[in-house]
């Protein structure tokens, strides 16, 4: 602190004693100190009782009590903050029925556009950005802030605010304010220092400095930059693409399937099969395995038994039912009947439609149909059903012929299925329907 | 002695004298009297009703009468000794942070923490026909259990004899560190040595995680193995968040109770009712948050192994218990208890602690009944036991019974009973240095 912020005398009359004083501003207000916080609270309660209203306490710390000595409400700053929250609790639920329900409903498996518990995280989310939001930016309205400069900062003795100094200013702007009986006031309530704070001489010194200003100008005018760009390419056409700001690995000196090239005669990029040639491992010559036909002087037939290239054990029939489970039971059912969860969850729609019955033995198209046909049928579908040639290998495919097999077999069973020494004491259920 | 410091009031009555015997003694004549009338109702009950509700013994072929008795006392006993843990918590984190407003009603905390040797004597009552074969409490101990392949596997954790084990590791860590807690805070009161306030600091720091992973492993072994099928990592956490509410309600009511008999008039004020209240209200949010945690990754995730569990609260009767939770147990008070006078006028505060300790129980009732139906309904709405969340929601043998609540407030009376023993000599800790914070204590 320079010596010229000083007042030197604490009367601080203009032009007086000599040529070392300096000139004045205006009077601000008077600035007491007191030993203690309870003598704090004691002289703040005699400054209110006084009838006083714009006066202030500066303390090192927060003094319990001195809110009600000094006749402060309590802030409403929580029922703000509350209403910031609930602002944004509905704020959040609005914006995600707005984008997902309303203006761009998008059907992702079934689930309903609109469903309050996805939507809580969000809600929940804003609600607190909003209400921290709120107070803190109504903590620094609530509190007059940004002040970076204060009349009272002159007095030599409030650069110890932060350390030992508790201090009563009154402002002169108080419509009780006297210049004699003030100051009595405060030492009649025990302070061990009045100090009368005037304003600086100089007017510039009060004002902003310019620089301030024009930072805080050019700035805000540069932040809405970004606003403006988006704004123009909202409302405007541009035949150029995108500015690729991060090119990361997208361009690159290669060629992609399909893609032109003026290497070869063809024009293509891609080089095809030489003619008369089979890839290592890709020699599908075996009708039988990998088509499931039969060769025959009469002509050519779905096969009715399985390639020999299987063992047909154990170990096939559980590979078998394995793969079944996977792909076939959500359309057929684990039982093969033809009600599986998808025709199960149409049901509950209201639809009507049943994947093919494979055990049905009052229909027994699917029983009596040869093991190619089963074969052909899981390779390249059937009606609505698609090929799984591209999911499911051969050899898993005769594994799932196999096991439908074996499902034709056991939900068809009868008591003669069973070794006849197991028999006693069975029932026959109904006719399964 | 400056503002933020204060002396023990000189009128201040803060000696026990008579009110511990006299709270044991009120406790023991609940206890006795709601137990009888829990008994007298299962003797004279329909023994069918268990029968609907699966609960047959398996090598007599006779319903299980007892069963509806057991689950009750489980949901009762998880009552009291989620309020124990609650308030224990309080003192290990006062410790832990050098806390200061709470030092005036330390002293209760720890005479409710001290309860728990008392507590956990009594769930010997379904920890012993556990070990002695009773098969119809807990599903995995039931011979059907190892049919299930989804439970084969877990039943190396869960057998009784092992169940057992671990409940009496439980009992003795907890009961041993309530009590060194305890022990030494009354030398303090002897000698007022300062040293002991560090001792104690520098315990609670291992003493919080202890405390942690045995209140998450019993949770997980006492209520979450209700329905063995279902797992939820979280669930020890949600547990602990609403034995908190029930643990600082609970606080609130006795101390309340304390002062009405003219004890520690001058020393509680409502600063520490205020105080009592925040935590109430923290954890009335935590519970919520940890519960939507909970439901809402197995709602997204609808795993069926997860979402049986909810598809049994959220659907048919129980779904009413749901909402009600949701509301009673969260947005009602929730709202209210935001407030800071809701907190600090002390009928208001009196009002949401005994309604947070109802829902308090209802949370653990919501979380362990669903699990008593064993029923599967099978061709002709035949039905077999097949352990619990096994049929369809459409059916319930749940029900009402009226010793659902005479066995919960029986259990009450064993917990006043546990805490009127504790509570002897001086009701507030008179050496410890920082009692003087803690009674000027005030809430800016």
């Amino acid at each position: 602190m320079s010596d010229e912020r000083t007042p030197d005398s604490p009367s601080g009359d203009d032009d007086h004693g000599g040529t070392a004083v300096r000139r004045e501003g205006p009077l601000f207000g008077v600035l007491a100190e007191f030993d203690t916080p309870g003598e704090l609270i004691d002289a703040a309660r005699k400054v209110r009782a006084a009838g006083y209203t714009e006066f202030d306490c500066y303390s090192p710390f927060p003094v319990h009590g001195i809110d009600e000595a000094m006749g402060i409400r309590r802030t409403i700053l929580p029922v703000i903050i509350f209403l910031g929250g609930f602002a944004g609790t509905v704020g959040g639920l609005v914006l995600q029925w707005w984008c997902n329900a309303y203006n761009w409903p998008w059907n992702i498996s079934g689930k309903p556009a609109w469903s309050i518990p996805a939507n809580v995280p969000i809600g929940f989310e804003t609600t607190i950005l909003l209400a921290v939001f709120t107070s803190f930016f109504g903590m620094w309205i609530a509190n007059k802030l940004p002040q970076v400069w204060h009349p009272f900062f002159r007095a030599e003795r409030f650069n110890h605010i932060t350390d030992d100094a508790f201090l009563i200013g009154i402002e002169v702007r108080d419509r009780r304010f006297d210049g004699e009986a003030t100051p009595k006031l405060l030492a009649d309530a025990g302070a061990i220092s009045v100090e009368r704070v005037h304003f600086d001489p100089s007017p510039a010194v009060r004002v902003m400095p310019k620089w301030i200003t024009a930072f805080i100008v050019a700035s805000t005018a540069f932040a809405l930059i970004p606003f403006a760009v988006a704004a123009k390419a909202r409302t405007s056409h541009s035949t150029e693409p995108h500015i690729h700001i991060f090119p990361d690995m997208d361009f690159q000196p290669k060629y992609k399937s399909d893609q032109a090239m003026d290497l070869f005669g063809d024009g293509r990029e891609n080089r095809g099969e030489i003619a008369g040639t089979v890839a290592r491992g890709s020699l599908d010559a075996d009708d039988l395995f990998f088509r499931g036909i039969e060769h025959a002087p009469d002509g050519d037939s779905w096969t009715t038994k399985f390639p020999a290239r299987l063992t047909i054990n154990d170990q096939l029939m559980k590979r078998g039912k394995n793969r079944f489970e996977i792909y076939c039971t959500p359309c057929h059912g684990y039982d093969g009947r033809g009600m599986g969860a998808v025709p199960t969850r149409v049901a509950a729609g209201g639809g009507a439609w049943q994947a093919r019955n494979l055990v049905d033995a009052g229909n027994p198209v699917v029983i009596h149909m040869p093991n190619g046909q089963l074969f052909n049928t899981i390779s390249n579908g059937y009606n609505t059903m698609m090929g799984y040639a591209a999911q499911i290998p051969h050899a898993d495919r005769w594994a799932i012929v196999l096991y439908v097999r074996a499902l034709q077999r056991s939900q068809n069973a009868g008591l003669d299925d069973v070794p006849a020494d197991h028999r006693s004491g069975m029932q026959m259920p109904e006719a399964p329907q | 002695m400056s503002v933020l410091q204060k002396s023990l009031h000189p009128d201040e009555k803060y000696k026990a004298g008579k009110l511990g015997q006299g709270l044991s003694r009120i406790g023991l004549g609940i206890a006795v009297v709601f137990f009888a009338i829990s008994i007298l109702v299962v003797v004279f009950s329909d023994p069918e009703t268990a029968r609907n509700a699966g609960h047959v013994d398996h090598a007599t072929g006779e319903p299980a009468k007892w069963a509806r008795f057991l689950y009750d006392y489980v949901i009762g006993w998880s009552y009291i000794f989620s309020i124990c843990v609650g308030v224990f918590w309080l003192v290990l984190l006062h410790h832990l942070v050098r806390g200061r407003w709470a030092t005036a009603v330390r002293r209760i905390a720890e005479a409710m923490a001290t309860a728990l040797p008392v507590v956990f004597a009594a769930g010997l009552v379904f920890v012993i026909p556990l070990v002695a074969g009773y098969d119809n409490l807990y599903f995995w101990a039931h011979p059907d259990a190892a049919l299930s392949p989804t439970l084969a596997h877990k039943l190396g954790w869960l057998s009784p004899g092992f169940f057992a084990v671990r409940y009496v590791f439980y009992a003795v860590v907890f009961s041993a560190m309530a009590a060194y807690f305890a022990r030494k805070s009354r030398q303090q009161d002897e000698s007022g040595d300062p040293k002991i306030s560090e001792t104690l600091r520098v315990a609670s720091g291992p003493a919080m995680i202890v405390y942690s992973l045995v209140t998450c492993f019993a949770a997980f072994d006492i209520l979450m193995s209700m329905a063995p099928k279902w797992y939820s990592t979280i669930y020890g956490v949600n547990f602990w968040g609403s034995a908190c509410v029930g643990g600082f309600s609970a606080l609130g009511l006795l101390v309340l109770g304390i002062q009405r008999t003219g004890r520690l008039t001058h020393s509680v004020t409502p600063e520490h009712y205020h105080d009592i209240g925040k935590w109430m209200f923290a954890f009335t949010f935590f519970w919520a948050y940890t519960a939507f945690s909970q439901f809402m990754l197995q709602w997204y995730g609808n795993m069926p192994e997860e979402t049986v569990w909810y598809k049994y609260r959220l659907f048919g009767d129980w779904q009413w218990v749901s909402i009600a939770m949701l509301v009673g147990f969260w947005a009602f008070p929730f709202v209210f208890l935001m407030s800071r006078w809701t907190k600090r006028i002390v009928p208001s505060l009196v009002f949401f602690a005994v309604w947070q300790l109802v829902f308090h129980w209802l949370d653990l009732y919501w979380n362990v009944m669903p699990s008593y139906d064993w029923t599967l309904e099978v061709h002709d709405k035949a039905r077999v036991s097949a352990g619990p969340l096994a049929g369809s929601i459409a059916y319930h043998h749940v029900g009402f019974s009226p010793i659902d609540i005479t066995v919960w407030i029986a259990l009450i009376g064993v917990l006043l009973f546990g805490i009127g023993r504790n509570l002897r000599g001086n009701l507030i800790p008179v050496k410890d240095p920082t009692l003087g914070l803690s009674l000027a204590h005030e809430n800016l």
